[in-house]
């Protein structure tokens, strides 16, 4: 059973390896772009599903890396790649300055915060005109990079799930958990929630910041209002809570099913899919707080650890 | 940079200050209610805002009539718009953790700013009433803010009477110092929750109702107003109802002085800092604790 | 300073606004025995409970732990100090399994933790309920599953609120062995517990607290005819 689930993984990433070579600029487009929001949702995944701590404003790292990563390409003239990861270096840097204060504030003062952060972040890039553009945005140098960047966010979407793999299965991961169940018992029990939800939020701004990198090369044009939408941190959270919050293969089927469903049907009605991403968050709260995966385990007495 | 700061100025600053403060108060009220008796932050709170602001706006558009009588029908319409959505939806997870009611009221936030972007579309709207101002003196008072202070402060005031003196008014406030012992006490706490609720959706509404005139009307105005009247009740103390009127004059002060200093840009940045400053500092408010 | 004590408490206050919910308590625990802490509701047990785990901040006042102050540490650095403690209210983690209920909470090798985790839970004859979530466990099985939790990181003292509540007599039996098994490997025990008969027949000394004052302390038989006990529960 082991080995089949592991060969058909393995397959499976060999298959995706090997799309490139076939297929058509738009499937290219369409799968990194479902990359990038598997890495996303699972990010989210790592803060909020483990440790509960819900970020309405995880779309800060993503803008944060984004626009660090275009600045080192066009001023600097850095190469994307080692860019994009100083975006996820960048990112990680404002989650430490925000996260060791609001991290301290319970439950919705965190999540509050966090949806102010976004605010601010969009005003301070739009402030700091000679660094960023302002409101006219940053444009960086042509570059035809779709194949590339295809591996890329491949790369981050596998990164991140192996650590969310890594994370569930390990006791690390439980000592997340136990502060989304009950921190101040994990307190009692000698685990030190500060220390671990800290941990649990840098991680979780990392590859946000990376992929915020890539999307910048990929879209070659960077804005506020582009790179710093609360819609993105709310599709990342319906993603997740859609697939099952605490997974490891929650927030990958959230990401697959709905960013199919939004390509293929929703991104005519953009405002109707939004309701029905509203929608989605008052279902799934109400009656399957623990998403589709949740709802097979139970039913299926599967491990908690898929 | 490089002006310099006359008496006059800060005299201005200081009265829009407390102009803005006494909306803020009103507004911050609502959502200190609902957490007062549910232990729940409602997230759509501003969503509930631009609602009245719309109410507003289409009241003036269609009948033409003083935008500020739109109040009598925005009040009751949001008051039981509240309740429906506390019935149906929120009554759900009061008891539920705390991550829940947040998830939930945000996904009733995103749902209504979306119908509201296909009914109302994105257009920028506004209600062209009541420009200019008074000059008292070497201040210069704007007739829209003055009068949606006055009102404010009106609705404000019959909302503190209403908790001190009526008997369901002493009914919420049991039930935000204890609900368990409301319930003892023989206290039907759900009723409490969907009057409570409808409460606060009637403030956040009047809100909407007085910033209509004064500012542009978009589905998406909201969103700030959550954060500033989450701000106002952590300045005030979470469930400290007189805390929120102190708070909202205290945001108020805060956000017109920092414009003089920076731009209005930055000014924005501000109240973002000085709530993860008091969080940090006070975490109990800058009253402290909650009221008895 | 080590005199002896396990734990010292010296003048403990404890304000919540303007009620004094400790005052100026103290009490001096030996090692290797069970003590209670008893008293009338809202008199301060929990509160002092709170105090010495780091869950609250005393307001003024003393707490050594083996010779060393540990107010103003916090509840994680107590925890590693060595003492541990259940809840008044059952706080297991609900959506972890019982055995990832007991793993968490301990930094040893997996192996050993995992052999340790295995052995408390037959202890308590919870074994074939490992890998049932912690919430879908019977009240009576989440209790004794918070107990063996403290048990899980060995902790020199014990700090129990309210074991018996709400637990069937077969079960109760059981817990009090343990309890008692524990003291006889030399651990300490301190017990918040309103159940006069389980306090009677398991504590060698008693605190009786009073509006968070100290009012009594001695063997069961002396403290059962203190006067001063009676008014406090029977007096007013």
């Amino acid at each position: 059973m082991r080995w089949a689930v592991l060969a058909a993984l393995a397959i499976g990433l060999l298959l995706l390896a090997l799309y490139p070579l076939v297929a058509t600029g738009y499937g290219i487009r369409f799968m990194l772009q479902l990359f990038m929001w598997v890495a996303l949702a699972q990010s989210w995944n790592l803060i909020s599903g483990l440790t509960g701590y819900v970020s309405f404003g995880h779309v800060a790292f993503f803008g944060t890396g984004a626009y660090a990563g275009a600045i080192l390409v066009t001023t600097h003239g850095w190469h994307w790649g080692p860019a994009s990861l100083a975006g996820g270096v960048a990112a990680v840097i404002l989650a430490l300055i925000i996260g060791y204060p609001c991290l301290r504030l319970k439950g919705p003062y965190f999540a509050i915060a966090m949806l102010g952060l976004n605010e601010v972040m969009r005003v301070l890039v739009s402030y700091f005109e000679g660094l960023t553009g302002g409101g006219s945005g940053l444009s960086l140098p042509t570059l035809h990079a779709s194949g590339q960047i295809y591996y890329a966010m491949g790369a981050a979407a596998l990164a991140v799930t192996g650590a969310a793999h890594l994370l569930i299965t390990s006791r690390v991961g439980l000592r997340f958990m136990t502060i989304r169940e009950d921190e101040i018992a994990a307190e009692a029990m000698g685990i030190n929630t500060e220390r671990y939800k800290l941990y649990a939020f840098l991680l979780s701004a990392f590859v946000p910041g990376v992929v915020g990198g890539f999307f910048a090369r990929d879209q070659g044009y960077i804005e506020p209002i582009s790179v710093f939408p609360l819609l993105t941190t709310i599709t990342m959270i319906v993603m997740v809570l859609f697939g099952g919050k605490g997974t490891i293969w929650g927030p990958v089927l959230g990401a697959v099913t709905l960013f199919v469903f939004q390509e293929l049907v929703w991104a005519r009605f953009l405002y109707l899919h939004q309701i029905f991403f509203g929608a989605i968050i008052v279902f799934v709260v109400l009656l399957m707080p623990r998403g589709i995966l949740g709802v097979l385990q139970e039913r299926y007495r599967l491990p908690r650890t898929i | 940079m490089g002006v310099t700061i006359t008496p006059t100025m800060v005299g201005q600053v200081v009265i829009s200050g407390l102009l803005a403060g006494a909306l803020y108060s009103m507004v911050a009220l609502g959502l200190a209610l609902i957490y007062g008796v549910m232990r729940v932050i409602n997230i759509a709170h501003g969503t509930l805002l631009m609602l009245g602001a719309y109410t507003t706006f289409w009241w003036f558009r269609l009948l033409g009539i003083n935008p500020y009588l739109s109040l009598l029908v925005a009040l009751p319409l949001m008051f039981f718009v509240g309740m429906l959505l506390q019935r149906t939806l929120v009554a759900r997870v009061v008891d539920a953790p705390e991550l829940s009611s947040l998830l939930l009221t945000f996904g009733i936030s995103i749902a209504l700013v979306n119908v509201a972007q296909l009914t109302f579309t994105s257009d920028v709207r506004s209600v062209e009433f009541l420009t200019g101002a008074f000059l008292v003196g070497p201040f210069a008072l704007s007739k829209s803010r003055l009068v949606a202070f006055a009102v404010a402060v009106a609705i404000t005031a019959i909302a503190f009477w209403f908790l001190q003196k009526t008997k369901l008014g002493k009914a919420i406030r049991a039930t935000s110092q204890s609900s368990e012992v409301a319930m003892v006490c023989g206290i039907n706490v759900h009723r409490i929750h969907l009057y409570a609720f409808g409460i606060a959706s009637a403030l956040a509404s009047a809100g909407g109702s007085l910033v209509a005139v004064m500012v542009a009307i978009q589905p998406e105005m909201g969103q700030v107003y959550t954060f500033k009247s989450f701000l106002v009740i952590v300045l005030g103390g979470a469930g400290n109802y007189p805390g929120a009127l102190l708070g909202g004059m205290l945001l108020g002060l805060v956000e017109q002085l920092a414009s003089l200093f920076l731009t209005t840009q930055l000014s924005e940045a501000v109240a973002y800092v000085l709530l993860v400053l008091v969080l940090l500092l006070r975490p109990t408010g800058l009253l402290g604790g909650r009221a008895t | 300073m080590d005199d002896g004590h396990l734990l010292e408490i010296r003048d403990l206050t404890k304000h919540f606004g303007g009620v004094v919910a400790v005052n100026r308590c103290s009490l001096v625990l030996a090692p290797g025995k069970i003590y209670g802490l008893i008293g009338p509701n809202g008199s301060g047990k929990t509160t002092l409970f709170n105090c010495i785990t780091g869950l609250e901040r005393r307001d003024a006042g003393e707490v050594f732990f083996r010779g060393e102050r540990i107010d103003g540490l916090k509840p994680h650095q107590v925890a590693h100090r060595g003492i541990g403690r259940t809840f008044q209210i059952i706080r297991v983690f609900p959506e972890l399994t019982a055995l990832e209920n007991l793993l968490v909470v301990t930094r040893e090798p997996f192996e050993v933790a995992y052999r340790r985790a295995q052995e408390l839970l037959r202890f308590v004859t919870l074994d074939l309920l490992e890998n049932e979530y912690a919430g879908n466990l019977s009240y009576g099985q989440q209790k004794l599953l918070e107990f063996i939790r403290v048990l899980m990181r060995d902790p020199e003292l014990i700090l129990l609120d309210e074991p018996a509540a709400g637990v069937n007599r077969t079960l109760l039996n059981e817990l009090l062995a343990a309890i008692t098994r524990l003291r006889d490997q030399g651990k300490t025990i301190l017990i918040v517990e309103h159940d006069m008969k389980v306090v009677m027949g398991l504590c060698e000394k008693l605190f009786v607290l009073d509006y968070g004052e100290k009012i009594a302390e001695g063997p069961p038989g002396v403290i059962q005819a203190d006067p001063r006990v009676i008014e406090a529960y029977f007096g007013r």
